[in-house]
C-alpha cells in the first residue's frame, strides 16, 4: 500500500510529521478519509478526533479543536489550533492525555454537536490503547 | 578625601549590585533560548499558515467576477478609525527595548493624527501602559501580564474584538507595534499592518494546479475564518516575538552593567588604597613630628 506524507502543525511547533498509510479527518461536513493519491483538496476542519493509521497499523489519534487541511497527491499538511495526542505507555500516561483532551475540549466554547462527537470518540480511542 | 569605612561600604555596595545584575543576566539568557526556540518553532506554521491563506485569496481574486471582495482585503482610501496594538514588557531593566516601542508608536500617532484620523490605543505590557497613561494619551484597553507568559487563549481574546470591529466597520485597519528578536545582540522593531491584508501579493498562479478543489459557497466561509486565525496568529507570533527580544535586550542591559560595576569596583579599590595610604602617611608624620619636638 502507497503511504502518505503527513505533517501536522500547531503554533507551538510541529506534532507529526512522519508517513502514513491513511488518515481520517473531522471535515466541516464530516469526517472523510485520506489514502495516498487523493486529489487535491483544501477544507476546514472542526473540533474532532484525526486518526492515523500508522506503517505498523497501529492507529494513533489526535484531539484537535480547529484546523485547516491541505491535501495534495503525496502530502497532506494539517494546521490546527490546539491538539493533544491520545497515547502513552502506561495506563496512567493515557489517563493524562485524555484529561489534557478534555481540557482542550471544554475550552472550546461554542455549543455545537461536533463537541459532543468528539467526546464520544476521545473515549473509545482511550478504551483501545488501555 | 573621602573616609576610609565610606569607600568600603561603597565597595560592599556596588560588589553586591553586581552579583545581582549577573545572576539577571543568566536568567536572561536560559529564558531567552527557551523563547528562542518557541519562536523557531512556531515559524513553520505561520508559513503554512501564509501559503494556505494566499492560495484561497488567490483563487478567488481570480475566479470570481469583482475578485475578492471581503472587507479584511480592501485597501481602504480614507481610514477614519485606526487600531494601534503595541506590545512592550511588563519590567524594565532591558535597556532601550522599551523605549524603542512606545517611539515608534509615537511617530505612528503623530502620523494619523495629522491626516486627522482617530486611533483608538490598545496596549500590552505594563511599561509602555505607563509610559502611555503617565503622558495622558487615552489607551482604549490594555491588559498586563501577556506579554510576559504569552498564551495562545490570552492573546486570541485580546485581538478578536478589533478584527471584529474591523469586520464591522468600525475601524478600518490594525496595525501590530512590537520589537521582535533577529539575534543575540539585536532587537528589530516590527510595525506591522495586519489588517487589511495586503492583496497585492496574492498572484494567480495557484490556477495552473486547478486541481485544488474546495466548493465555491465554502471559499468565502473560510477565508472568512482564516483571516480570523491568521490575525490572532500574527498577534501569538508578535508576542512570543517580544519575549524572545526582550530577553536578548535585558541580557545586554544586564552584561553592560556586570562590566560596568566590575569597573568600578576596581576604581574605588584604587581610590581605597590612596586613602589608606595617606592615612599611613599622615600617622607617620604625627609620630615623627611628636618625636623631634621632644628632642
Amino acid at each position: 500500500m502507497d503511504k502518505l506524507k503527513l505533517e501536522i502543525l500547531t503554533p507551538n511547533g510541529v506534532i507529526y510529521n512522519d508517513e502514513a498509510l491513511s488518515v481520517t479527518l473531522p471535515g466541516e461536513e464530516g469526517e472523510f478519509g485520506v489514502l495516498a493519491g487523493h486529489s487535491c483538496l483544501t477544507t476546514l476542519l472542526e473540533a474532532g478526533v484525526v486518526d492515523i493509521e500508522k506503517e505498523d497499523k497501529s492507529v494513533e489519534s489526535i484531539l484537535i479543536n480547529w484546523g485547516v487541511v491541505q491535501v495534495d497527491e503525496e502530502k497532506v499538511i494539517v494546521l490546527v489550533e490546539g491538539a493533544v495526542a491520545i497515547r502513552g505507555e502506561t495506563e496512567s500516561a493515557v489517563s493524562k492525555a485524555l484529561e489534557n483532551a478534555k481540557e482542550l475540549i471544554e475550552s472550546i466554547k461554542d455549543n455545537n454537536p461536533a463537541i459532543a462527537a468528539a467526546t464520544a470518540r476521545l473515549e473509545s480511542a482511550a478504551q483501545n490503547l488501555l | 578625601m573621602a573616609n576610609l569605612k565610606d569607600i568600603q561600604r561603597q565597595i560592599k555596595s556596588v560588589a553586591n549590585t553586581q552579583k545581582t545584575t549577573r545572576a539577571m543576566k543568566l536568567v536572561s539568557t536560559a529564558k531567552l533560548k527557551r523563547a528562542e526556540e518557541l519562536a523557531k518553532r512556531s515559524r513553520l506554521y505561520a508559513a503554512k499558515m501564509n501559503q494556505v491563506l494566499a492560495e484561497i485569496a488567490g483563487r478567488i481574486k481570480c475566479n470570481k467576477i469583482g475578485g475578492l471582495d471581503n472587507r479584511c482585503f480592501l485597501e481602504i482610501e480614507d481610514p477614519k478609525t485606526v487600531d494601534i496594538v503595541f506590545v512592550t514588557a511588563d519590567k524594565g531593566l532591558c535597556g532601550g527595548f522599551n523605549i524603542q516601542t512606545i517611539k515608534a508608536v509615537k511617530e505612528l500617532l503623530a502620523e494619523y493624527k495629522a491626516k486627522n484620523v482617530k486611533v483608538r490605543l490598545r496596549g500590552i505590557g505594563k511599561k509602555g501602559i505607563e509610559f502611555f497613561k503617565y503622558n495622558e494619551v487615552e489607551l482604549f484597553d490594555s491588559v498586563v501580564n501577556l506579554s510576559s507568559k504569552p498564551d495562545k487563549d490570552g492573546s486570541d481574546s485580546f485581538i478578536i474584538s478589533s478584527i471584529e470591529d474591523f469586520k464591522d466597520g468600525k475601524i478600518d485597519a490594525l496595525h501590530i507595534v512590537y520589537n521582535g528578536y533577529k539575534n543575540m545582540i539585536t532587537q528589530e522593531l516590527h510595525v506591522n499592518k495586519i489588517l487589511p491584508v495586503d492583496s497585492t501579493q496574492f498572484e494567480c498562479e495557484e490556477l495552473e494546479q486547478s486541481m485544488l478543489e474546495i466548493e465555491s459557497d465554502d471559499e468565502e466561509k473560510m477565508l472568512d475564518s482564516l483571516v480570523n486565525r491568521y490575525v490572532q496568529y500574527a498577534m501569538y507570533y508578535a508576542l512570543i516575538d517580544s519575549v524572545a527580544a526582550e530577553h536578548s535586550a535585558r541580557m545586554q542591559a544586564m552584561d553592560a552593567a556586570t562590566n560596568n560595576a566590575k569597573e568600578m569596583v576596581r576604581s574605588l579599590n584604587v581610590e581605597f588604597n590612596k586613602a589608606r595610604q595617606a592615612a599611613i602617611t599622615t600617622e607617620l608624620i604625627e609620630i615623627i613630628s611628636g618625636v623631634e619636638s621632644m628632642k
